[in-house]
C-alpha cells in the first residue's frame, strides 16, 4: 500500500545540517494498522509528512499502491491526497467558522461532486463518530474529544483507504483518548483502513497491530505488537 | 465551491465588517466620480452646433456722449472690419457669446402650453457665417426679414421640442414674456454655447436689425471669422485702425478658443480634483486591502496546511483567497448598489440613467480589479507555503 524505499530527510540550513530520516525502509501493507513510536524530534512527523505526501524526501522512494510519486505533479498528489489518504491531527485543525458538518465536507470540497452528495457523505462519517446530533454545532462548542471525533469523520468523509493520525490522542484525557482509538480501531478492523499512527502512548500502540520504533531518524525497531509484548 | 466562500465570509462577517464596510465606501465614491466624468463626457461628444475656430470676440467700452454717437461709431468700425480681406463675417452681439461667463434667458410659450425658459441671443445675419451654423428646417434670418409683421425667430431643436412636440414648428408664432409674438423661421439641429461639457438647452435667436434697434441700444460684442493664418500682427494692424475710428474707446480681443479653454476650465479642475482625491483614496484603500490580506494569510497558516493535506492544489488555495475577497467585495458592492440604484430609479440631480447604470458598472469593475490585484500577490504567498510546515503552525 505504501512503500518507503531509503528515505532520506535532511534540513538544511547555512550552518546547521539536520537528519531527520536516514535511509528508512518501510512497507505497510493494505488493512495494517500501523504505530510509530519514538522520542520527540526523532523523525516521526517528518515520516508521516512523507508518508501523506505533504513533504518531499531528499532521496529516496515514495511509492503508493505500488506506484512512485517522485515526479508526480501538484495537482497529481492532491489528487492522491484527497482520494487515498485522511489526515487526522493532534491539535485536531478544524475550520472554527464552519460548523462541524462543513468541517467534514472539506476534503469533498475538492472533488467534483454535489452539495447534496457532500453533505450526504458528511453526515453519514459523523453518524460513523457518533456526532450526528451535533451537525450544526462549531468547533468552539465542542469538548476535545468531540473536535477530534469531528476531525476523524473528516478524514473519513472521503472514504480514503489510508489514515495518518499523527498523535491523534495526544492532547486528550485518557478516557476521551480511549474512545478515539477505539473509532480509529474499530474503521481499521469492519471497513480494512489501513492507519498509521504516530503516538508517544505505549498503552495505545499496543493496540495496533505494528510496533515501529524510530531514534534519531533511523528505525531502530519493527514488531508485530503479539511479539513486542511477548 | 462558491457557496463554501460566501459561507466563510458570512460567518467571518464581523471580522470581516470593516473590510466590508470599506469596499461600500470605496465603491460609492467611485460611483459618484465615476458618474460625473460620464456625464460631462457623454457631453461633450455631443455636436456643439457651432465651429468656433478663428472667431475672434471685440469687446468695447465706448466712450460716446451719447449712445447714438457710440453707435455711428460702431457702425464704422464694421465697415472698416468687413474692408479687411482677413475678415470672413462680422455679427453684433450681446455679450452672451459662446463660451461667454454671461447668460440671458427669457421665457416663451406656443398656444395654451406651459412656457420654457430659453436661451435668448440677438445676432445679426451674419451670425450664421461667423459660427458656421447649419439650420436643417427652414431657414436663418435674411434682409426679408426686417419688414415682417412678427420678429423671425430661429430655435434649436431642443426648444422645437419642448414647445412643438411632434408638430411641426416653422412658421408658428410663439410669445416671449413680455407678449411680443415671433414667427418661427429656422430650427437648427444643435446649438450648445455655454460649454463643451454642457448639456444642451433651449436656444432662441432674435435678429437685430440697427435701423429698428432702440435709440439706447448698444450691442457691446463683435464676432468677427477671420481667415486661417490671421495672427497677432493683423489683431495689431485691425485694432490700431479701430482705435483712429473710435478714439478713447477700449478695445479688447480674444479668441473664442481661449474662451472655450477658459470654460472648459470650470469642469476640468473640478473633475481632476475628485480624480485626485479619489485615486489617493483608492490608493489607502489598496494598501489597507493589501496590508490586511497578508495578515490573513499569516493567521490562516494552518487552514492551508490543512487544506493542503485534504486535496487542495496550489492552484486552488490561491484561488480561493482571492476568491474570498471578491466574495467580499460582493458584500459591500451589494449594499453599495441598494443605495446606487436609487440615483436612476428617482432621476437624481436630472442626469439619465444610461451614465448611472454605467457608472454603477464601471465602479463595481474597478472594485472588482482592484480587490483582485491587491489579493494576487498575498494569495500566491499562501499558495507557495510548505503544507507541511503550515500545519505545524499553531
Amino acid at each position: 500500500m505504501i512503500q518507503l524505499q531509503d528515505i532520506e530527510k535532511v534540513y538544511r540550513t547555512k550552518t546547521i545540517e539536520t537528519v531527520a530520516l536516514n535511509r528508512v525502509n518501510l512497507h505497510v501493507e493494505r488493512g495494517e494498522f500501523v504505530s510509530i513510536m519514538g522520542p520527540s524530534g526523532c523523525g516521526k512527523s517528518t515520516l508521516l509528512n512523507i508518508m501523506g505526501l505533504l513533504d518531499e524526501p531528499t532521496s529516496g522512494v515514495v511509492s503508493i499502491d505500488g506506484q512512485p510519486v517522485k515526479t508526480h505533479s501538484d495537482k497529481q498528489l492532491a489528487k492522491l491526497r484527497n482520494e487515498k489518504i485522511g489526515f487526522v491531527f493532534q491539535s485536531y485543525h478544524l475550520i472554527h467558522d464552519l460548523s462541524v458538518v462543513d468541517n467534514v465536507e472539506l476534503p469533498l470540497l475538492y472533488r467534483n461532486i454535489s452539495g447534496g452528495e457532500r453533505r450526504k457523505r458528511a453526515l453519514a462519517a459523523l453518524e460513523k463518530v457518533g456526532l450526528s446530533t451535533r451537525t450544526r454545532h462549531f468547533p468552539s462548542q465542542l469538548s476535545g474529544g468531540q473536535r477530534q471525533r469531528v476531525a476523524i469523520a473528516r478524514a473519513l468523509a472521503g472514504a480514503p483507504e489510508i489514515i495518518l493520525a499523527d498523535e491523534p490522542t495526544g492532547n486528550l484525557d485518557s478516557v476521551m483518548g480511549e474512545e478515539i482509538m477505539e473509532i480509529l480501531l474499530r474503521l481499521n478492523r469492519e471497513e480494512g483502513t489501513t492507519i498509521v499512527m504516530v503516538t508517544h502512548d505505549e498503552h495505545m500502540a499496543h493496540k495496533t497491530n505494528r510496533l515501529i520504533r524510530f531514534f534519531d531518524g533511523q528505525q531502530v525497531a519493527d514488531s508485530l505488537v503479539l511479539e513486542a509484548q511477548i | 465551491m462558491i457557496r463554501h466562500l460566501f459561507k466563510l465570509i458570512w460567518n467571518r462577517k464581523k471580522s470581516n465588517f470593516l473590510l466590508i464596510t470599506e469596499m461600500f465606501f470605496s465603491f460609492m465614491v467611485l460611483f459618484a466620480v465615476i458618474s460625473f466624468v460620464l456625464y460631462n463626457y457623454h457631453n461633450y461628444k455631443k455636436p456643439l452646433g457651432l465651429n468656433h475656430q478663428n472667431v475672434w470676440q471685440l469687446s468695447f467700452r465706448p466712450n460716446a456722449d451719447s449712445v447714438g454717437q457710440a453707435k455711428a461709431i460702431q457702425e464704422q468700425m464694421i465697415q472698416r472690419l468687413k474692408s479687411f480681406p482677413e475678415v470672413e463675417a462680422a455679427s453684433l452681439a450681446h455679450n452672451n457669446v459662446p463660451f461667454a461667463f454671461s447668460s440671458w434667458s427669457i421665457d416663451v410659450s406656443y398656444g395654451n402650453k406651459e412656457s420654457v425658459e430659453t436661451n435668448n441671443y440677438e445676432v445679426q445675419d451674419a451670425y450664421k457665417d461667423v459660427f458656421q451654423l447649419s439650420v436643417d428646417q427652414g431657414r436663418w434670418f435674411g434682409p426679408q426679414d426686417a419688414a415682417a409683421l412678427h420678429a423671425s425667430v430661429v430655435i434649436n431643436q431642443v426648444l422645437k421640442d419642448q414647445l412643438f412636440g411632434e408638430e411641426e414648428a416653422l412658421g408658428k408664432q410663439i410669445k416671449g414674456d413680455d407678449s411680443t409674438s415671433y414667427t418661427v423661421v429656422g430650427v437648427m439641429p444643435h446649438y450648445r454655447a455655454d460649454s463643451e461639457f454642457a448639456v444642451e438647452e433651449p436656444a432662441l435667436f432674435r435678429r437685430i436689425n440697427l435701423e429698428k434697434a432702440k435709440p439706447d441700444q448698444l450691442y457691446a460684442s463683435l464676432l468677427i471669422k477671420v481667415k486661417p493664418g490671421a495672427d497677432v500682427v493683423f489683431e495689431e494692424k485691425m485694432v490700431k485702425d479701430l482705435s483712429r475710428i473710435a478714439k478713447d474707446w477700449t478695445i479688447e480681443v480674444t479668441t473664442l478658443e481661449k474662451m472655450r479653454q477658459s470654460k472648459a476650465k470650470l469642469t476640468w479642475v473640478p473633475m481632476m480634483a475628485m480624480a485626485v482625491v479619489c485615486g489617493f483614496l483608492i490608493f489607502n484603500v489598496a494598501l489597507g486591502l493589501f496590508g490586511v490580506l497578508w495578515y490573513n494569510i499569516n493567521r490562516r497558516y494552518s487552514e492551508i496546511g490543512l487544506r493542503r493535506a485534504l486535496g487542495a492544489t496550489t492552484r486552488q488555495i490561491r484561488n480561493q483567497f482571492v476568491g474570498e475577497v471578491l466574495v467580499m467585495a460582493t458584500f459591500g458592492l451589494l449594499l453599495g448598489l441598494l443605495l446606487a440604484a436609487q440615483f436612476p430609479l428617482l432621476h437624481v440631480f436630472q442626469l439619465s440613467a444610461e451614465i448611472y447604470w454605467q457608472g454603477i458598472g464601471a465602479a463595481a469593475l474597478l472594485i472588482f480589479l482592484l480587490v483582485i490585484v491587491c489579493a494576487v500577490y498575498p494569495s500566491w504567498q499562501a499558495a507557495k507555503i510548505h503544507p507541511a510546515v503550515a500545519l505545524h503552525e499553531e
